[in-house]
């Protein structure tokens, strides 16, 4: 795969993951981050491996729910990863994957628990999931504390009408 | 041309008018500049940008409390309000158009453009002449006698100077027959320059105008105005210097600390981008909506200007939204090694509104 198909595939994987929009994942300016972080922590070898099953197995589905769940959610070697990058795009950690995992699948890598950027937290999708502002960052304005929460779990909906 | 631009009330009002578009027309570009710059990078220059956008945003406020106080209205949801980029400036400058873009030289070559000094080579008030261009704006035909075209923004302040002191003069305070609670007081506006004055006669209009000039291009050159704030135009020039203005630096030999600028930190925003050359559906729909939330934005500052001042307030919750969105947009590349920006193509939003 070419770098920006690879990057459109991660996105497309992580949309099913987390239930966002691929253009709002895009959005947030962490999808190269995150890639880049499952290939250091994982390896090369397993994230790729990932996106293949997801495009060969998976994204063409009509039942795709069905099809996420039985090739990668319950897959002992996609599983942990896809659970690790559902809690990454939502709180913008990265925990270190379960060492039975690392065991089996890589063996040589160090991992552990990481925070990868601080756009990882701001840009956390639990925080428009919420309907919240992510604390300590993105100010509201003077006196928006008085008024009731603006963010919307779709950046297409507007919290006017 | 007879002595005074500006013959009567009516006259008056027009050039407020097309005042409110021009600080509006210049807030796009810089915004597209400040937020095409990558977070962590170039804190200098996006200080220096974003300092000028909030005076801008100052400017507009004055401007329609001036406009108030004559008994003008401020309407931010006419069709043309919002130029279609690239734009020429409403008060007719011809030899330049101001684009949306990345942050670059070019960019802020237009900046120095905006902001450029009045009074630096001749005194008196000159307009310039062009032929109507299809992206000029309607308010540079703001005489009755047709196109009227200023060399600078500070020369086409000092028109509405002295039309307001010969309009004054005529009329006398009967001039000041705005409704006073339709006045913008500085307990809306905070974080940056000066605070806001509220019109209700002629001192005060002319303090209004005054602060504008004098944050802007700068009058008659200086550098610092009395309070010690550097005029737009030398604040701009400090980033192709790349040098910072000191008291007692003449114009052009600024000789204070580094200004460090990284013009390859930045998100490669594609120049004045239109929905419609958008090729994805997401991203279209995505700046779709950032166009109609700056709309309705536009439409609840009209809602202030007429007599709510309390939506001041709200309105600046809506710029954060909308800078949280601008973030979204600039972030999300289109696959040419150009990333997406805010449209501005404000018009058909705001019409879809009504």
């Amino acid at each position: 795969m070419t770098p920006s198909t690879t990057l459109d595939a991660f996105a497309n994987l992580s949309a099913a993951l987390t239930g966002f929009d691929a253009a709002q994942l895009i959005g947030t300016g962490n999808a190269e981050l995150f890639w880049d972080l499952l290939v250091a922590r994982a390896g090369p070898a397993n994230a790729e491996a990932l996106l293949t099953v997801w495009t060969e197995q998976v994204e063409a589905e009509a039942h795709r729910d069905r099809a996420i769940r039985i090739a990668i959610l319950s897959d002992r070697r996609y599983g942990p990863m896809a659970r690790n990058l559902i809690r990454l795009w939502y709180v913008g950690t990265w925990k270190q994957l379960p060492a039975d995992w690392r065991g089996a699948y890589a063996p040589t890598l160090a991992d552990g628990d990481i925070i990868p950027a601080p756009q990882a937290y701001t840009e956390g999708l639990l925080w428009p999931a919420v309907g919240a502002n992510p604390p300590g960052a993105k100010p509201f304005g003077y006196a928006m504390w008085a008024k009731p929460p603006r963010v919307t779990l779709d950046s297409k909906d507007t919290p006017h009408a | 041309m007879s002595l005074h631009v500006i013959q009567n009330v009516e006259g008056l009002r027009r050039h407020l008018y097309a005042a409110l578009q021009l600080e509006h027309a210049t807030i796009p570009p810089y915004l597209t500049a400040l937020y095409s710059i990558r977070p962590g990078t170039n804190a200098e220059a996006a200080q220096i940008i974003r300092t000028v956008a909030v005076e801008e945003m100052l400017h507009l406020t004055l401007v329609g409390n001036v406009l108030n106080a004559i008994g003008g209205r401020v309407d931010l949801t006419r069709p043309g309000f919002v130029p279609a980029y690239p734009a020429y400036l409403p008060d007719g400058e011809t030899d330049f158009q101001v684009s949306l873009q990345r942050f670059s030289p070019e960019a802020v070559e237009t900046f120095l453009r905006i902001e450029r000094p009045a009074s630096l080579d001749a005194p008196e008030i000159r307009t310039v002449s062009r032929t109507p261009h299809p992206s000029g704006i309607d308010a540079a035909r703001v005489s009755d006698a047709g196109e009227e075209h200023f060399y600078s923004i500070g020369e086409f302040y000092k028109a509405i100077e002295s039309g307001l002191k010969f309009l004054h003069a005529q009329m006398g305070d009967k001039l000041f027959c705005g409704d006073r609670s339709r006045q913008i007081g500085p307990e809306y506006y905070y974080s940056g320059g000066s605070g806001l004055i509220e019109v209700t006669d002629i001192d005060s209009a002319l303090a209004a105008l005054e602060l504008i000039a004098e944050q802007g291009e700068g009058i008659h050159a200086d550098i610092f105005d009395e309070d010690g704030e550097i005029a737009h135009y030398y604040r701009f020039h400090q980033l192709v210097a790349g040098k910072y203005y000191q008291p007692g630096d003449s114009p052009h030999e600024p000789s204070g600390a580094p200004v460090p600028v990284d013009w390859s930190a930045v998100y490669p925003v594609r120049t004045n981008a239109r929905l419609d050359r958008f090729s994805s559906a997401d991203l279209r729909e995505s700046a779709a909506a950032f166009n109609t939330d700056y709309a309705r934005f536009l439409k609840s500052l009209t809602e202030a200007f007429d007599g709510k001042p309390d939506l001041f307030l709200e309105a600046v919750g809506d710029m954060f939204r909308l800078k949280d969105a601008f973030g979204q947009l600039v972030r999300t590349p289109l696959g040419d090694d150009e990333t997406a920006a805010p449209t501005f193509e404000i018009d058909a939003a705001m019409e879809a509104l009504r």
